[in-house]
Formats: C-alpha cells, sequence, structure tokens
C-alpha cells in the first residue's frame, strides 16, 4: 500500500517529475518543442555527414592521380613516347599509365547503337576496377566495358566487341563508381588498338602513398613549361578535393547554425513554460518556502523539471533523428548503418547536450525567481 | 520559558512618502500547551504579527526569540531552517500540493532530509487525525475538513514547538470546524506545543487559553 517511490531518494526529482505531469498537455508541447529542436540539429549534421561520405568515397579514386595532356604550345599535337619517358624519371616510383583516345559507335545485337569513348592503355589494371570479371596483368588483348554500356547494349562477358574493324572480347565490367562524375561512358582496351596514332592524348600518374601529387604537378610543369611555352597541361584533383571539403565544412555548418535556431526557439518556449507555471505555482512555492524547504531546494526542484523537459524532448528527439539518419544514409549511401557511424552518430549525441544544456539555461531564471520570492508575498492571494 | 516572545516588535512600512506602522512596538508570547487566539479587523496587522511569529517576516526594530535564542538578525536560510526544524504551519486555504498524496503532503516540509525517513511518523500522524483511510489519497478526492487535517498532521511532522495557524477553520463549517478545534486542543496536549491562531472566528475564541487583540497594530489586553 506504502511502498516507496523509486524517486523518493531524490526529493527534486520526484517533486519535478509529479508537477511535470500535473499538466500534460504543456508538458508534452514544452517536450515536442525540445525534440523538434533535437531533430533538425541531429538530422542535419548527419545529412552533411553522409553527403561527406558520399563526396569522400567519389573522390578517393582521384586523389592520387595527376593528369597530363599537351599544352597548347606542344609541337606533336600529344604527348611522344620521349615526353613520356621524361615523366617516368621525372616522377620516381609512380605509375605512369599513358593512353590513347577516341569515339566509336557500339552496337549490339539488337541493333541498338551508342557512341562511346575509348581508351587505349597497356596498365588498365592501375587505372580501372571491375565489378565482374577481371583485368589481365599485362592487357594485351581483350576489353573493358563501362556497367552502363553494358546494360544498354545487353553485353557479358565474353561477348565480342568490334573497333576499327578488330574483334576484342569483352574481359570484364568496370564497377560503377568510377572517380568523379560516378559513371563513365568508356570502352577500355590494349593500346595495341591505336597503335595507328604515333602520340598519347593523356598519361596518368598514380602517386605512390608518400608521393606528394602537388610536387609532381609541380616537378612536370617546371621541367617542360616555361614562362611563355605550355607543352604540356598537368592537372590534379587534389584541389577540387579540397575545395569540395571546405565546401561540405561551410555547408555543415550553416545547416548546424539553422538546426539551432530551432532549439534556441525550443528553449524560449521552455522558458515560456517554465515562467508560467512558477507564477501560477507563486503560492504553492510560498508555502513550501514557509514550511521549511529552501531556496536552494526550490531552486533544485524547478531545474530539475526544466532539464526533465529537456531530457525527455532530448531522447524523443535522438530516437527519431537516428531513424531520420538510417533513412538518409540508406538514401545517400545505400548503407544504413553507416548512420551509426562517430562521424554521424556524433550528431545525436550534440543533438542531445545541447537539449539539456538549452533547458537547464532556459530553466535558471524562473528557478531562480521562484526560490527568491519572499514567502510572505508569495502566500497573499 | 515561552516557546516565542517579541519584544518591542515594530513594523514599518514606506509607502509613497508615507510611514505606516503595521506593528506598533508589540510585545508577545506564547508558552507551551496554550492556546493563544490572535482576534482584530482586519488591517488591525494580524496578518503581519503572525507572520513574524512565524519567522517570515522579521520586525523593522525590535526582537524576536524563539526557545530563548535571538534569531532577529537571522539570514534568510538560517530562518528556514528555523522554521524547518521549529515550526508547524496551518493555513486557511490548507495549501496542501495537490499531486502528491495525503502522506507524502505530510511529509513534504522534511522531504529534502533524505537521511531521515519521517514515514512511519507521517502515517502515525494520519492516523492521529483520523485519515488512517485516506494516506494515499490526493487532496482533490478529500473534503474541506479532511484536508485540514492532512494540513494539520503536515505542521505536526517536523515534531515543531510551536504551531501557527491562519483562519484554521475559514474555510470549514461549523461542525468541521468544532472537530478540528478539538483536534488540535488535544494535539496542544499530547505534544506540549504552543499553537498560536489568527481568526475572525468566534467559535475559536472560545477555544483560546489566552486572547489577543490587535487594532491598528496596538494590541489591547
Amino acid at each position: 500500500m506504502n511502498r516507496q517511490h523509486p524517486l523518493r531518494r531524490f526529493p527534486s526529482a520526484l517533486m519535478a517529475w509529479r508537477n511535470l505531469g500535473r499538466n500534460r498537455v504543456r508538458t508534452a508541447l514544452a517536450t515536442l518543442g525540445i525534440l523538434i529542436g533535437v531533430v533538425s540539429i541531429a538530422s542535419l549534421g548527419m545529412a552533411t555527414a553522409a553527403i561527406q561520405q558520399q563526396a569522400t568515397a567519389n573522390l578517393e579514386g582521384l586523389s592520387n592521380e595527376v593528369t597530363i595532356s599537351a599544352g597548347p604550345d606542344n609541337p606533336n599535337d600529344g604527348i611522344s613516347a620521349e615526353q613520356v619517358d621524361d615523366i617516368e624519371r621525372l616522377t620516381g616510383d609512380a605509375t605512369v599509365v599513358p593512353e590513347r583516345s577516341n569515339v566509336t559507335t557500339l552496337s549490339a545485337r539488337n541493333g541498338a547503337e551508342i557512341r562511346v569513348r575509348v581508351t587505349a592503355l597497356t596498365k588498365a589494371d592501375t587505372v580501372y576496377n571491375v565489378s565482374r570479371g577481371r583485368i589481365s596483368n599485362r592487357f594485351r588483348s581483350g576489353a573493358l566495358v563501362s556497367q552502363a554500356d553494358a546494360r544498354l547494349l545487353g553485353i557479358e562477358i565474353g561477348d565480342p566487341v568490334t573497333y576499327d574493324g578488330q574483334l576484342y572480347r569483352v574481359q570484364g565490367i568496370l564497377s560503377s563508381s568510377q572517380g568523379l562524375g560516378g559513371q563513365q561512358r568508356v570502352l577500355v582496351l590494349p593500346l595495341s588498338a591505336m597503335s595507328d596514332q604515333n602520340h598519347y592524348d593523356s598519361v596518368t600518374v598514380l602517386a605512390e602513398p608518400g608521393q606528394s601529387v602537388e610536387a609532381l604537378t609541380a616537378g612536370i610543369e617546371s621541367s617542360f613549361n616555361t614562362a611563355n611555352e605550355d607543352v604540356v597541361r598537368v592537372r590534379n584533383f587534389a584541389s577540387v578535393q579540397q575545395n569540395v571539403g571546405s565546401f561540405l565544412s561551410t555547408l555543415r555548418l550553416g545547416l548546424l547554425g539553422i538546426g539551432s535556431i530551432s532549439l534556441v526557439v525550443a528553449s524560449v518556449a521552455i522558458l515560456n513554460v517554465m515562467l508560467m507555471s512558477t507564477v501560477e505555482r507563486q503560492g504553492e512555492i510560498g508555502v513550501l518556502r514557509a514550511v521549511g524547504i529552501t531556496r536552494g531546494e526550490v531552486l533544485r526542484m524547478i531545474l530539475t523539471e526544466a532539464v526533465f523537459l529537456g531530457i525527455i524532448g532530448g531522447v524523443l528527439g535522438v530516437v527519431v533523428s537516428a531513424g531520420i539518419g538510417v533513412i538518409l544514409f540508406e538514401f545517400l549511401l545505400g548503407s544504413p548503418l553507416n548512420a551509426f557511424r562517430w562521424q554521424s552518430v556524433q550528431y545525436l549525441l550534440y543533438g542531445m547536450l545541447f537539449a539539456v544544456a538549452a533547458s537547464a539555461i532556459s530553466g535558471l531564471y524562473p528557478a531562480w525567481k521562484a526560490a527568491n520570492e519572499r514567502p510572505v508575498e508569495a502566500l497573499r492571494d | 520559558m515561552s516557546v516565542i516572545v517579541l519584544e518591542d516588535a515594530i513594523k514599518r512600512y514606506h509607502t509613497g512618502g508615507e510611514v505606516i506602522d503595521a506593528l506598533a512596538s508589540v510585545n508577545f508570547r506564547a508558552d507551551r500547551g496554550e492556546m493563544v487566539t490572535i482576534i482584530g479587523p482586519s488591517g488591525s496587522g494580524k496578518s503581519t504579527l503572525l507572520n513574524m511569529i512565524g519567522l517570515l517576516d522579521t520586525p523593522t526594530t525590535g526582537r524576536v526569540r524563539l526557545n530563548g535564542r535571538d534569531v532577529t538578525n537571522f539570514s534568510t536560510d538560517e530562518l528556514t531552517e528555523e522554521r524547518r526544524s521549529d515550526i508547524g504551519f496551518v493555513f486557511q486555504d490548507y495549501h496542501l500540493l495537490p499531486m502528491l498524496t495525503a502522506t507524502e503532503n505530510v511529509e513534504l516540509p522534511t522531504m529534502w532530509d533524505t537521511e531521515v525517513d519521517r514515514r512511519d511518523r507521517a502515517i502515525d500522524l494520519l492516523n492521529r487525525v483520523g485519515l488512517s483511510d485516506r494516506l494515499t489519497h490526493k487532496p482533490p478526492q478529500l473534503s474541506g475538513g479532511q484536508r485540514q487535517r492532512v494540513a494539520i498532521a503536515r505542521a505536526l511532522i517536523n515534531e515543531p514547538d510551536v504551531l501557527l495557524a491562519d483562519e484554521p477553520t475559514g474555510n470549514l463549517d461549523q461542525d468541521t470546524g468544532a472537530t478540528i478545534l478539538d483536534e488540535l486542543t488535544r494535539l496542544k496536549e499530547s505534544e506540549n506545543i504552543a499553537i498560536v491562531a489568527v481568526t475572525h472566528d468566534e467559535q475559536l475564541v472560545e477555544y483560546a487559553d489566552r486572547v489577543v487583540e490587535l487594532v491598528d497594530g496596538n494590541i489591547n489586553t
């Protein structure tokens, strides 16, 4: 009959809990405000984390590449074999992949035709990955087609494709995510397919771990080009990656800012709710003070009420946000469980901390005001 | 020795350049085992006097002694501590907390002293005021008389030396008021406490051992 309430040992918490139960609608609305604030912070944070993960995954393959093509002052209208040798000497351990390119029309048995870029090179395995099939080590024969083209034309591994009158057997299907822009429409052939061409259209230098892409770029540029002669054009994606990275950081800050505005609004709502309820309970608080409850105890009780609102709203907000995060990561990255990596899950923690802190700060003034009301004034109805 | 003593207590208010003495040099005392009733028309300073006896307010000049100790210059927190340990309050409007059960309401003044569990005393007090079957009821489920009895039990939870009652029968009908006054008289003797009551109620005057009449902030004896 007289079982102890579980919060009996914590009188401030017990009283706060009972007080919140008195006006459930008001409690629910204040909680809802906090919930929305937490959800907006956490889900916007998680969204940027998802975009960031996606961008990183896409740019990863490009970050160690330096691409060299003929500049406007190149006498050969392409990179010569000697220049490739020079590049190899300049870049040390890096893998140098010269390639020739062209455009061709691929046709399927059902008569469908598509234009694709053709690239001819030797070390295909260093530049491309296949999702099915394989890339032979030296890539002397055979062909690789992109997933999109294979699907469009119904090409399977082992099927023949024709280029310049020659037949090549499809050895592998390229994996879909390959560098910036994701899907490349490309037919990859051995270098011999374009043996009629003397020069290379471009040279890709793949830096070894520890080699600086920037240093390689600068080295190649300074040895081929002078102030007024651009023999080669050298590009890398390091700066692109940096730009994308800094753009995403700005985006994240902006979105988190927007998210925290809603939490600030929610904490103003808590301030309002707590002020109203302490004003309503002025007489009651006066009684508490009269019968010997100290100012500190009243302050703790009211503050606990505000913090409870923050905790309840925060926990519900975190649950909702986690759900949103899973959907977001499924949608953007196809891997819902990535939502629980620290990179994104940290925003749940921030949302929660922010909610509790904001509620506590909002509760301070009403609590202080209630505690310092003179019991005589408060009792006078 | 008197439990509570006021010596030459003056309460002076300044309002709009005007000086008002709500209490003009009042001497008052209450002893254990006696019920003192303060009567007087509205505005005569009854509430001011009661607030001062209850350590809710301090006199502008004069002294207040509780159990022989001078508490006049005690800080807010020290006064709160004295109220918590030595004084019990009963109000006209009962002032129970609606979300707490009868037992919890009785425990309220000592609720924050987590080392001492006053639950057994609370139940015992409720038994003594005849509410043994209302322990887990909340105030809205109780009648006026029952609520006032819960309030009396609350006022006794801290084993006070003095119980202050502000119009304790003001909201009750004649019969219920009489039972409450019988209750207080019994407790006055069994607990050996001083009871100071402020009232308009003629009935309450009949139960008093001593009557103090206030007129314009002065005591008529």
